[in-house]
């Protein structure tokens, strides 16, 4: 057994208050150290145990270094944000909130792309018919790269890095398509967006995340939350 | 720690190079990353050196030398033929090798003579890796895609589907996946039903006004992505795609050809023999593909050394006929080769300019070298 463990949950939102609630449902009921706004926090009756409020994206990356033990976070957030996502870090369990898919959504107009195959032959051609790569507006590099290049064979695209709006991108000219979450697919249809019927890359929702760490085996403390959480 | 510097046989390969008759450029090793990123895709960006000039220009290290030598000999406009050779440092990420190491190669621009160029860039592949192996067995694997595409526009199917296919080419996954799509009864589209309507009466210039019309009431703009015409082209030539189902003997043969392979001298016969069996008229691409094995003879190779196999190729939409690689016993690939005449005119090349050309992967070779 070594040191402090930490547990990062998500520091604001519907996110804190669904994890902190699911925790406890495990029995684990999450403390806050000082005022209710501190981003610090302890599980009752488990002292050498902190908990850390940060963002959803920071508990993703910290689970990667192994800065933190446990996280909770968006499947989506963890697996854009770390390459060989399964040898570093384990999904304990899926956590039944934060639900939310990561879609490929072409404008509606384009009533002959319904699916990864016709973008594939539109990407084909579409340097020849408007001398640039179809570009995709997207905060999600690597679950993009992944989708298309490894799972549709699909290579001629360019990606445009957008860090808000995304759904915006289309009708505005900065791109052609996107990719994007969406949880109720409101925001895309006020959009004129039209997600391809093979078209989700991700079932996303909130997960307990375990780095591998190797002080973890034999650990009672880290057998414990995981089997505690599992059990809800 | 490794041993710094060039590979140890650098110099005499520089001098193997050089009696070739190229001439040896030198290429930066910081390149503009956008030509890489627009000819490879987006794949190659997590297997670059990325990073940003001060004015927000994206970077990268070298990862190949193909590309900034065929930028520098349009930037400076100089006649062909020409034949360009270098020996440099690349730098990729792999996880189980380095990620810097040397390649030398020499590309090939504006010989229209395309078979003798063709077999001059194997031959002179395998003799400079003979050179520095001249104990190790080589093995010369070589495909064609202008003979895959013979015989896809041979078996009558849409051009639409033709395209398909070949660009599928060389990927044996997506290949296998949509010839057995191919094999399948399509649903239609769902479409809006005043589309549909006028899909199914072939009304294009009705279509493109009605998606014309759309977009401008949605705040679409119609001509700074796929254009009206361009969508109402589409739904068309798919209606058309949807109603091709490819015969059970015409998916057969296509799969019959991909498993094809025989040692060069005997590769022209076996396709012949085998469009002959079905009924398929490729006799052009036979054609190229024998003058091509002719100037290997003539070269002093011998064919009957040579692997052609039906199915290599690389699945790179500026990849435009012969494909070529050469492994060593245990299967290392210690070079790869083919043309890519499309190529020149995608970087911005007035003219097309036929191109050919291979590199050699020196950490294999060097490897191979100092093995036991």
């Amino acid at each position: 057994m070594s040191g402090t463990l930490t547990i990062a949950l998500p520091s604001k939102g519907r996110m804190k208050d669904d994890a902190i609630a699911a925790f406890e449902r495990a029995g684990l009921a999450v403390g806050t150290v000082g005022n209710d706004r501190s981003y610090r926090g302890r599980i009752v009756g488990m002292d050498d145990v902190e908990v850390a409020f940060l963002s959803a994206s920071e508990i993703a990356r910290e689970l990667g270094t192994g800065a933190i033990d446990f996280g909770v976070t968006g499947e989506d957030l963890v697996r854009e944000t770390l390459a060989q996502v399964e040898a570093r870090t384990e999904f304990v369990a899926r956590l039944g909130f934060g639900h939310a898919d990561v879609v490929v959504a072409v404008p509606d107009i384009w009533q002959d792309v319904t699916t990864m195959a016709d973008l594939g032959d539109v990407a084909a051609d579409f340097r020849a018919r408007h001398g640039r790569r179809l570009a995709i507006a997207t905060k999600y590099w690597r679950l993009t790269q992944a989708f298309f290049s490894t799972r549709h064979g699909i290579q001629l695209y360019r990606i445009v890095e957008s860090l808000g709006a995304t759904e915006g991108a289309p009708a505005s000219g900065a791109a052609d398509i996107i990719v994007d979450i969406t949880s109720t697919g409101a925001t895309l249809a006020a959009n004129h967006l039209r997600v391809l019927s093979d078209g989700i890359i991700l079932k996303s929702e909130a997960c307990l995340m375990r780095a591998r760490k190797p002080g973890h085996d034999g650990d009672h403390r880290v057998r414990a939350i995981a089997a505690a959480i599992r059990g809800i | 720690m490794t041993e710094a510097g060039l590979p140890v046989f650098a110099a005499d390969l520089t001098a193997a190079l050089l009696a070739t008759g190229a001439m040896i450029v030198d290429i930066p090793i910081i390149q503009p990353a956008e030509p890489f990123l627009d000819m490879a895709g987006e794949d190659l960006r997590r297997r670059i050196f990325l990073t940003e000039s001060e004015t927000g220009e994206s970077l990268c290290l070298r990862p190949e030398f193909t590309i900034p030598v065929c930028r520098a000999h349009i930037a400076e406009g100089l006649a062909t033929p020409r034949r360009y050779a270098y020996l440099g440092q690349v730098f990729r990420q792999r996880r189980d090798s380095a990620n810097e190491f040397y390649q030398a190669g020499i590309e090939d621009l504006g010989e229209a003579d395309l078979a003798l160029a063709d077999a001059r860039a194997m031959a002179q592949a395998l003799a400079l890796i003979n050179d520095l192996l001249p104990q190790s067995a080589l093995r010369l694997t070589m495909g064609d895609q202008g003979v895959f595409e013979a015989v896809v526009a041979g078996l009558g199917l849409p051009a639409g589907w033709q395209k398909r296919l070949i660009h599928a080419f060389g990927n044996a996954k997506a290949l296998d996946e949509m010839i057995a799509r191919l094999a399948q009864p399509f649903e239609p589209t769902e479409t809006h039903p005043a589309i549909s309507a006028m899909v199914a009466a072939r009304d294009e210039p009705g279509l493109a006004a009605h998606i014309a019309e759309h977009m401008e009431a949605t705040g679409y703009s119609t001509h700074a992505s796929r254009t009206p015409e361009d969508i109402a082209r589409r739904l068309i030539e798919k209606r058309h795609l949807e109603a091709t189902r490819l015969s059970d003997t015409a998916l057969s043969a296509l799969r019959r050809f991909l498993a094809l392979e025989a040692p060069l001298d005997r590769a022209q016969a076996t396709m012949s023999d085998f469009a002959d069996g079905e009924g398929l008229d490729i006799k052009t691409a036979v054609a190229a593909f024998g003058a091509r094995v002719a100037a290997v003879r003539a070269t002093g190779a011998d064919p009957a050394t040579i692997a052609w196999r039906a199915a290599f190729g690389r699945p790179l939409d500026y990849y435009t006929g012969l494909v070529f690689e050469i492994a060593a016993g245990d299967g290392a690939v210690l070079a790869g080769g083919g043309r890519y005449d499309r190529m020149m005119t995608l970087l911005g090349a007035r003219e097309p300019i036929p191109a050919v050309g291979f590199s050699l992967w020196l950490d294999r070779i060097g490897m191979l070298r100092t093995a036991p």
